[in-house]
């Protein structure tokens, strides 16, 4: 009666049957994992997983020279937009919204002239040309803005506002890709 | 007795305080206490702005007030997801588990008539998910409504807790919606994109400028936001609001405002950013409280713990964690505030979101439903697609500019 028993007692099938254990407890642990039983929330994948090639010596330089060009293109873009959002409030004077348009062009004149200094290289030129619009883009902005003080119409800043988003847009899309950090979680 | 024409003169008198009266009670104004502000003004929390203040007893009034409007209906609708956010960076007295995911979350709200009221408005910045490669599972706000059975063309005002850009993006995608921002919200940006450095020596700076002291550049690609006393406004999302302001379609508040009946909006100044706001909502569950990130986490709420620091003063936090106490205090407590990054959302452990599912389509986005009025459906489908976080394959949506 007791035969069977022994041999299972033995050591050969006694290690099977860890392993075979081990073995289950590992194929439960994948499902339960799997179906999202565990008490903590889980991460979702995501199918395609791009990952920022390293960049080149080159690449890095551009960047980096790049970078307080971005700065005050930002600045000067964000100082012209909540001028003409204060001046709608009226709280902002005619006066100073002009000063700030025009500090602003200035800056994208100035923008565009370091733009056209800089050596991208070649895998980064159609960034460096899509940052090169962008600036001619808030420069045409300023200048339609500025025409409402010359003729009083601030429809002006109507015909002006499709081209500072646009910049915004192709700015922010260069900037994600060239300092994924300026951005964090808010 | 009293002559004919002094009655006729009491009678225009009493006509004249009758009209007052009434127009005052129908509106709720920012400066609504300017009577008794002189009073205010002793009993205000020291470097509290006056507009930014409400005492306990307005806030209870508000209960009052808002009961007197219709019931809403309210979901909430995943913008995206960050995932694998270090836990003491969001909550820095709460470490376990050592890193989370943290849903963008949209308040819909809906009135009987059928008008919709988005809370927040999600992000936009494809590049960004696409190339810090932390985040998953965007996807439009208007495509979200449509999957839910909700109609996007029904929008017709945008209430943004604050101006960041994974709350304020897709403002262009509502042209006829108006949107409402703090005043206070935006001139605090503009202050601090030119900081005077002369108030400390040039140590803090706004971001993206050079310090002349070390001449190493400020804000990227070395430092992101460090430093800086404020971060998180791309020109991008200055634009949109601008584009609501040039089309007529932006109200620039300067504290409390009653939107609509059963709507109030209450400022909670640096209770995550210089002009946040909260929304409450009269709704058949009470009264529900939406913070975006001042109410980053309902956990934090519930168990009274910092979360999400940007311009944050952590007190001015606290008292927007009581005002949603106060607010909520007749019905579900805390049950009723309603987090933009609550880590728990979408699962039981966040209860008010605990009816959610998948959005069909929705690259892995979801949705709860939080309450109904009279009237409306349910907007959960019958077989919600309830598949865990862990098993939906999000994908990066096109965007203009790929590595």
């Amino acid at each position: 009666m007791t035969a069977p028993w022994n041999r299972l007692l033995r050591p050969k099938p006694l290690i099977l049957g860890a392993v075979l254990a081990s073995l289950a407890c590992l194929v439960a642990l994948a499902l339960n994992r799997e179906a999202g039983i565990g008490s903590s929330p889980t991460t979702a994948q995501r199918t395609a997983e791009p990952r920022r090639p390293a960049l080149t010596a080159a690449e890095e330089q551009y960047i980096r020279e790049l970078g307080p060009i971005h700065g005050d293109v930002e600045r000067s873009t964000m100082r012209m937009s909540l001028g003409q959002i204060f001046y709608r409030t009226q709280d902002l004077s005619r006066a100073e919204l002009g000063t700030r348009v025009k500090e602003a062009l200035a800056s994208y004149q100035a923008a565009e002239t370091r733009l056209h200094a800089l050596e991208p290289p070649t895998s980064l030129r159609s960034e460096h040309l899509e940052y090169l619009s962008a600036v001619r883009l808030f420069k045409e902005s300023a200048a339609e803005v500025l025409k409402m003080f010359t003729d009083g119409r601030d429809d002006h800043m109507l015909v002006a506002y499709p081209k500072s988003q646009e910049g915004s847009n192709k700015i922010r899309e260069v900037g994600g890709k060239f300092w994924p950090h300026e951005f964090p979680p808010h | 007795m009293l002559s004919k024409p002094m009655l006729n003169h009491a009678m225009r008198i009493g006509i004249l305080a009758m009209v007052a009266c009434l127009s005052s009670a129908g509106s709720l104004l920012a400066k609504d206490d300017d009577d008794d502000d002189r009073q205010q003004e002793q009993e205000r929390p020291p470097q509290v702005l006056k507009q930014g203040f409400e005492s306990t007893d307005q806030i209870l009034s508000d209960i009052e007030r808002a009961e007197r409007g219709p019931k809403y209906s309210a979901w909430l609708v995943e913008s995206s997801r960050f995932l694998n956010v270090p836990h003491r960076a969001f909550q820095p007295d709460v470490g376990d588990p050592a890193f989370v995911d943290l849903p963008v979350n949209i308040g819909i709200i809906k009135a009987p008539n059928g008008d919709i009221t988005l809370y927040d408005s999600g992000w936009k910045q494809l590049a960004y998910i696409f190339d810090w490669n932390t985040s998953c599972c965007w996807y439009g706000v208007r495509d979200q409504m449509k999957a839910i059975g909700l109609d996007p063309d029904r929008v017709v005002r945008i209430i943004i807790g604050h101006g960041h850009w994974d709350h304020s993006g897709q403002l262009s995608e509502f042209p006829n919606a108006v949107l409402y921002v703090q005043k206070e919200e935006l001139k605090q940006i503009d202050f601090f994109l030119d900081y005077p450095v002369r108030f400390n020596a040039g140590h803090i700076r706004a971001v993206n400028t050079i310090d002349p002291l070390t001449g190493s550049q400020v804000g990227p690609p070395q430092q992101a936001c460090a430093r800086s006393p404020v971060c998180g406004y791309p020109p991008q999302t200055v634009q949109e609001i601008l584009g609501k302001v040039l089309a007529g379609k932006a109200k620039i508040v300067d504290g409390r405002h009653e939107v609509a009946p059963g709507m109030i909006i209450h400022p909670a100044f640096r209770g995550h950013t210089y002009g946040s706001q909260l929304l409450q909502v009269n709704t058949a569950r009470g009264q529900l409280v939406f913070g975006s990130d001042t109410y980053s986490s309902w956990t934090g709420i519930r168990d009274w713990f910092v979360a999400n620091i940007q311009q944050t003063d952590t007190i001015q936090q606290f008292l927007a964690y009581e005002k949603c106490y106060v607010l909520t205090s007749k019905q579900n407590s805390f049950n009723n505030c309603v987090s933009a990054h609550e880590p728990t959302s979408y699962t039981a452990a966040y209860p008010i979101t605990s009816n959610w599912w998948n959005i069909p389509g929705g690259n892995c986005s979801r949705a709860a439903e939080l309450t109904l009025a009279n009237g409306e459906r349910t907007h959960v489908p019958a077989s919600p697609d309830r598949t865990p976080p862990a098993s939906c394959h999000s994908v990066v949506p096109p965007h203009a500019i790929h590595p």
